[in-house]
């Protein structure tokens, strides 16, 4: 019987550590569904948000799940000013150009982090890491990933009111589906697209924040989140925002149930392999209705 | 071809060949190996990328293929220059299954696709360590018989001069304005006649198969490989960078761009040391913003040099029509 | 015999019916013209007989041959050619080059198309432009563009599809009388037109009009313009009895 338990944990697990994976992939998701950009920084920002919530720990002792609102602004600001000073004087280039420009972005966000902090790995300990919660004889939970999972619910859940019911949230939409009836409508473009993209951004940094305790902290710890951010918003339907955060707990499930009978080192071949499935069979993604 | 161009490329390339007469410092020769290896790389890149307008960031899959064929094939027995052959075939055969899925996707998608490849490959190489030694990596024999840097930096020079002739008698053919098609509007071309999918599969085919020399020349003179040297996406965005550098879609644009990278990249390196990755993306950066034609291109745009239209193919488009544009936002079909 | 044979097609897009059981045919040597309000189906017809669409019913010959599930590129080299009523320059390349572009269907050598596309241009009266890139160009002279690639080509039949719309007026005649001679080169045509009646009135041997995807009247320009359905479908019921 223990796969049976092995196997109800690692879908746990799975559904903890895919509720971050959908907070990063919705605000990728936002800023492709607003403005087709698909953003080779996004790991980057994550990262940045993960070293702002370090600092603040390290300087004033603010635990990363009081302290992840500071990540979020600090990255609002970052994705506000990127978007209006680098994105919008190309927006009308190829796609390929904006891959380009942001990955050169990534480049230089990460080698600058790198330059301060240097390549170290770092590692926070606060008190609610070694809080376990159990269920049960064979299946715990680990508090810290049991907070985290509500935060980034919380916060998803905010995200989907934002942009289904509020003024913004409609002429984001509106943008998404007409670029050029939108500004008819009286839609200031430049500012709505800047702000999606501060919010988008935000998420990222908001999940770094949220992954500060229970993740190694360096220069490169985002890139891997940047590349399951790309499978995710593709599974999940480009500019899907519930898509993608469903997305996010699949693809957390898929992965701890592949490391668990396969082995870690397989986990993100696994990501591209089901991200080369969904745009040769189905491109528009689970909730998607934009063409490929 | 005008007697000029052959004139031109003389005038580089014979002194480029004699250079291991004068310099004798193994670094340098390595150095002007990468600058020249990059440029037939780029080169490479630029017939899928620059002329046909699929932008590729997954070549590292066929460089990739071209190294471990050169190992794998050896180390099971075969001489090292077929094993170089096989690597070519094994990586047109890489680019026709790539391509077949990614030529179906368009915009950002096609470029994701790539790189979720050349991943997945390189995560292959990773994991099976029975196979390909995984991490720790496997070895590679030599292609030339002394371990001679000069031997790799004339081969370097002479394949950059093979794909640059092969090039250009492409571009001058009826395949090259084909190309050309594809990459400006694949609807007109098809209604012309045009078969947009065999064309964009056969490019990348060459474009693999040149790719997968360079691959198996570089593995060849570090005499060891592992996955992440050859197959890494940071060898995907250089091939790319260096034909964007220098023009996409013009003949010596990736030359250019790979001389003038290279160039950058030891003076950061000697420089900066711990922030070459950061010029790095400061150069992507620039060029993005202010050279989108690459050197080249904008060169030849400001002295209109060809005869032919300004090379802007990636550059920002001439201020949408409105009513055109509202009639495409609105119309479907 | 006809060139192109349109037998009982039907096409839908979702929910949308965009062509009902339409019949029509072409004569070798005819300037046949579909006339028909924005949204009545000129270009899905279009685009579903050069096989950019297939139709969910009902069957396209031409030449004698079944082209109905055929590819857009194979269309072409049966010779079928086709303008897009959205310009589509290749906006890097010089009008020569992009005319070349068509020419090259019939030979390899760059030199014969440039030749054949030369002859083309020279037709269309655009000998000026030759050599100046596509990008920029007014949209008169894009329309032409996009007629000569498609007459580079060599088609028997070329569809033109609104090559008129947003020209003025005089602009529009002066064209529509070049285009008129084109059975002297041994093609047939069929253009999609909205509005521009002087144009139908002086170039089509036929007209045939469509409206919401249904085929409601075939005939002579003079005639068809004066049934009460062709009326009925662009001024709406109102004006049927006021015109009468």
């Amino acid at each position: 019987m223990n796969w049976f338990y092995s196997t109800i944990q690692a879908v746990l697990n799975g559904l903890l550590t895919g509720a971050l994976y959908g907070l990063i992939a919705m605000g990728m998701a936002l800023i492709f569904g607003v403005m087709r950009i698909v953003n080779f920084a996004h790991g980057a920002f994550l990262m940045l948000g993960m070293y702002a919530t370090y600092v603040l720990f390290q300087t004033t002792g603010i635990s990363p799940y009081y302290g992840f609102p500071l990540a979020g602004a600090v990255l609002f600001v970052i994705g506000y000013t990127t978007y209006m000073g680098l994105l919008r004087p190309i927006r009308g280039q190829v796609d390929f150009m904006v891959i380009l420009l942001t990955m050169g972005l990534a480049l230089i966000i990460t080698d600058g982090v790198q330059l301060i902090f240097g390549a170290d790995y770092h590692q926070i300990s606060i008190p609610l890491l070694s809080k376990n919660i159990r269920i049960g004889s064979e299946i715990s939970i680990n508090a810290p990933w049991l907070v985290s999972f509500a935060i980034a619910a919380v916060l998803a859940a905010v995200l989907y009111f934002v942009v289904t019911h509020t003024m913004f949230g409609r002429a984001a939409r509106a943008i998404a589906q007409n670029r050029y009836a939108a500004p008819l409508m009286g839609i200031n473009v430049n500012r709505v697209q800047a702000i999606s993209f501060g919010i988008g951004s935000a998420a990222a940094g908001i999940a770094g924040a949220l992954l500060l305790p229970v993740f190694y902290l360096f220069p490169d710890v985002g890139n891997q989140f940047k590349l399951k951010s790309f499978v995710m918003v593709v599974l999940g339907g480009m500019g899907s925002i519930q898509g993608a955060a469903i997305a996010g707990l699949v693809l957390g499930v898929v992965e701890s149930l592949t490391s668990l009978y396969w082995g870690n080192e397989w986990a993100l071949a696994v990501d591209f392999v089901i991200f080369i499935l969904v745009l040769s069979l189905k491109p528009s993604g689970i909730f998607g209705s934009q063409r490929a | 071809m005008k007697r000029w161009h052959f004139i031109l490329a003389g005038i580089f390339f014979l002194p480029a060949l004699l250079v291991p007469l004068v310099v004798q410092s193994d670094y340098t020769l390595q150095v002007l190996f990468r600058v020249f290896l990059f440029a037939a790389m780029g080169l490479a890149w630029n017939l899928v990328g620059g002329y046909t307008g699929q932008l590729s960031l997954g070549h590292a899959a066929y460089f990739g293929v071209g190294a471990y064929s050169l190992a794998l094939f050896s180390k099971a027995g075969v001489s090292p220059w077929v094993s170089v052959l096989l690597g070519m075939v094994l990586a047109m055969f890489s680019a026709a299954v790539i391509g077949s899925i990614s030529f179906r996707l368009r915009g950002p998608y096609f470029a994701l696709c790539t790189i979720a490849f050349a991943e997945v490959l390189r995560l292959t190489a990773k994991n099976l360590p029975n196979l390909t030694g995984g991490d720790v990596g496997v070895q590679v024999p030599l292609l030339f018989p002394h371990s001679s840097t000069k031997a790799f930096y004339i081969s370097g020079v002479l394949l950059t001069l093979i794909v640059l002739a092969l090039t250009a008698w492409i571009e001058r053919s009826r395949f090259g304005y084909y190309l050309l098609a594809i990459r400006e509007d694949q609807d007109a071309a098809l209604a012309v006649g045009v078969n947009t999918a065999r064309c964009k599969l056969w490019i990348l085919l060459i474009s693999a198969a040149l790719t997968a020399i360079g691959g198996a020349l570089y593995a060849s003179l570090f005499l060891y490989i592992v996955p992440d040297q050859v197959l890494a996406m940071e060898i995907s965005t250089e091939i790319a960078i260096v034909a964007m550098l220098g023009g996409a879609g013009t003949l010596i644009g990736p030359l250019v761009g790979s001389i003038t990278l290279e160039t950058a990249s030891e003076i950061f390196k000697n420089f900066f040391k711990e922030a070459n990755l950061l010029i790095y993306g400061v150069l992507i950066v620039v060029v993005v913003l202010f050279l989108p034609e690459g050197i080249v291109g904008t060169i030849a745009n400001k002295l209109r040099l060809f005869k032919s239209a300004p090379i802007a193919p990636f550059a920002t488009p001439e201020p949408p029509d409105p009513e055109e544009e509202a009639q495409r936002a609105v119309i479907s079909e | 015999m006809s060139l192109l044979e349109i037998k009982h097609v039907s096409k839908r897009f979702g929910g949308l019916k965009a062509i009902s059981d339409v019949c029509f045919s072409v004569r070798p040597g005819e300037m046949a013209f579909i006339v028909g309000p924005n949204g009545a189906g000129k270009t899905t017809l279009f685009n579903l007989i050069t096989g950019v669409f297939h139709p969910d019913s009902g069957s396209i010959h031409f030449d004698g041959r079944d082209i109905t599930n055929l590819a857009p590129d194979r269309a072409a080299k049966l010779g079928i050619g086709r303008t897009f009523q959205i310009v589509k320059p290749l906006r890097n390349l010089t009008v020569l080059e992009n005319v070349m572009l068509g020419a090259f269907l019939r030979t390899s050598s760059p030199s014969k198309a440039e030749q054949e596309a030369i002859k083309v241009l020279k037709f269309l009266q655009m000998e000026k432009v030759l050599h100046l890139p596509a990008r920029g160009m007014g949209l008169p002279m894009l329309k032409r563009l996009e007629i000569a690639r498609a007459l580079a080509t060599k088609p028997k039949l070329v569809l033109l599809d609104e090559v008129v719309a947003g020209l003025p007026t005089s602009e529009a005649i002066q064209l529509a009388m070049l285009l008129k001679r084109l059975p002297e080169w041994g093609i047939s045509a069929i253009g999609g037109i909205e509005h521009v009646m002087q144009v139908v009135m002086r170039v089509a041997d036929r007209v045939v009009v469509l409206d919401h995807g249904t085929l409601i009247a075939e005939g002579l320009p003079r005639d068809v313009v004066h049934r009460p359905e062709v009326i009925e479908a662009y001024l709406g019921s109102k004006y049927k009895e006021i015109v009468l």
